[in-house]
């Protein structure tokens, strides 16, 4: 192998005894690799030229054909823009009931809705406004509502939010109600759906329902909610949110115990204000946006 | 020049070497020495209160940037998710910052005020009860947990060593302006004169009689990406 001259060596020569020493090869790269390699290097000089690249005491290489990043995130953007604009323009300008009679605008607004729902409501409301395990956040596709199921009344509540009035009971939690009479109110609430154990304690309860506590000026006579509490079915008044007791659908649970906690400790559960000028922080909708989720959650299934 | 030139002269060689990490280390270095100017000019920006320091702490014990990044990168897609792109600026308190790229949940820059407390709360016990489909683990001692607050002066002292400007009377006053943030209807006056009137007050673990882990826990995700105020700030020199 020594004297193979056609293969270049780095000249390095061990354990020659013998007259076979090992030699190292200096292998020329293969030329397609070191033509791409210098490719690559020419590549790099271009996009300096190009593209913002090195940095500089005040700043950095800006590229002759002045792209930045932001450049492009505004340009994408505004794309974006143009095309929601021609329908934006129409649903601005249109009031939610003339929108759900237009399908395709219809159709644009539901699907926006959705986009925004799925970002800022399907936390609390979960996906597609099915609920949460949880008590307290609303389940929006049945026709169960608290403060109204028309698009107004939607509106209304995301705009604004809504707070939840149910005052403590128990004296303990700053009420006005001894724990028998709390356990006596919870099996009178029970009673509304069927599922009272203790007849002597509905009866006082009735009486407490009626009377000292006057549940009644907000669920009803019959329990039937502030939606359609009155005698006539009429509402008492829509912006309480008082539940209907009578019915299976509850919104912190159904069994004793959650129901004496709701008596005892009161609930206040808080929907948001959405509204641009609302105090509250953190992300809030436009206009635009409140009415495409309003018309969304209004084609839940529950709307009126 | 032939290889076995350089290989077989140790002066050339160590020449050559020395020329290839210069060029090397200089690259890597002097940037550093301009990184000032790579932080935007804003209004808002504030060190974390005492409060949300120590939520932040629990942040990163807890391992949350294991799936959560805190940083919006400037791609339409996450513009139109989760807001306005980051600015070095937001995370010029942080130490160490919450990049990343990884994200097995979503990105958390701008979580604050997007969620109310209370929906944090539910979330942090069990968060499929609130989002059926989620793989986060659950951090029920949270609520549980007393907050440690005996060495909260110590943390924000550290924090002044690496360049956070906690004055002398932010740290004397750290435990009262933290219970001041998390108990509601106390004296806050020195908390908000300390740190500006937009510091939130609440009850944000929802237990009044006491200061647990996740009212830290909850202060600091409710302020994430809140402070910088956009309305003034215009993309400098881009």
């Amino acid at each position: 192998m020594a004297d193979n001259k056609e293969i270049e060596t780095t000249g390095h020569k061990w354990d020659d005894e013998e007259g076979y020493p090992l030699t190292e090869y200096n292998n020329p790269l293969p030329k397609w690799w070191l033509y791409s390699y210098y490719a690559t290097i020419i590549f790099a000089v271009v996009y300096w030229v190009l593209y913002p690249a090195w940095p500089t005491p005040n700043g950095f290489t800006k590229g002759i054909l002045g792209w930045t990043q932001y450049g492009q995130l505004k340009e994408e953007m505004e794309e974006g823009q143009k095309a929601r604009k021609v329908f934006e323009e129409k649903l601005s300008s249109l009031t939610s009931q003339e929108i759900s009679q237009d399908s395709q605008l219809l159709q644009f607004a539901i699907s926006g809705g959705k986009t925004i729902f799925g970002d800022n409501c399907a936390p609390c409301h979960g996906n597609s406004g099915i609920g949460s395990k949880v008590g307290g956040f609303p389940t929006l596709v049945d026709d169960d509502w608290l403060f109204g199921g028309t698009l107004e009344n939607i509106t209304t509540t995301i705009k604004y939010g809504r707070k939840g009035q149910m005052p403590a009971h128990l004296e303990a939690n700053g009420g006005s109600f001894s724990q028998a009479q709390v356990s006596d109110l919870t099996q009178y609430a029970l009673s509304l759906s069927g599922r009272a154990s203790d007849n002597a304690a509905v009866t006082r309860g009735d009486e407490l329902y009626h009377g000292e506590a006057s549940c009644n000026s907000c669920h009803g006579d019959h329990g039937k909610g502030s939606l359609i509490g009155k005698a006539d079915g009429e509402p008492i008044d829509n912006s309480i949110g008082a539940p209907n007791l009578s019915d299976a659908i509850w919104l912190y649970g159904s069994d004793p115990a959650t129901v004496e906690a709701s008596i005892a400790k009161g609930r206040t559960g808080e929907m948001p204000s959405w509204a641009e000028d609302s105090d509250r922080a953190g992300r809030k909708l436009n206009d635009l946006a409140i009415k495409q989720v309003s018309i969304y959650v209004h084609s839940l299934g529950g709307g009126q | 020049m032939k290889h076995q030139t350089i290989e077989k002269s140790v002066p050339l060689m160590a020449v050559l070497t020395l020329l290839v990490v210069l060029i090397g280390g200089i690259v890597e270095i002097v940037p550093l020495f301009y990184i000032e100017s790579t932080i935007e000019k804003v209004e808002g920006m504030r060190p974390y209160t005492p409060l949300e320091l120590r939520g932040r702490d629990l942040y990163i014990r807890e391992g949350c940037y294991n799936c959560h990044s805190q940083m919006i990168r400037p791609f339409r897609d996450e513009a139109e998710r989760y807001g306005h792109y980051s600015l070095a600026a937001e995370s010029m308190y942080d130490h160490p910052f919450q990049w990343g790229s990884k994200r097995t949940g979503p990105d958390l820059a701008r979580v604050g005020g997007k969620y109310s407390s209370l929906w944090h709360q539910a979330h942090m016990k069990n968060p499929r009860d609130m989002v059926p489909e989620s793989v986060m683990p659950s951090y029920p001692w949270l609520a549980e947990n007393e907050l440690d607050i005996s060495d909260i002066a110590k943390r924000m002292e550290a924090l002044t060593m690496v360049g956070v400007p906690y004055t002398k009377e932010q740290i004397a006053n750290a435990v009262a302006d933290l219970k001041a943030q998390a108990i509601p209807d106390s004296d806050s006056d020195g908390l908000l004169a300390r740190y500006g009137e937009k510091v939130s007050l609440e009850n944000f673990d929802g237990q009044s009689d006491r200061i647990t882990e996740l009212d830290a826990m909850v202060a600091y995700l409710q302020m994430l990406g809140t402070l910088v105020d956009f309305s003034s700030y215009q993309a400098q020199s881009r």
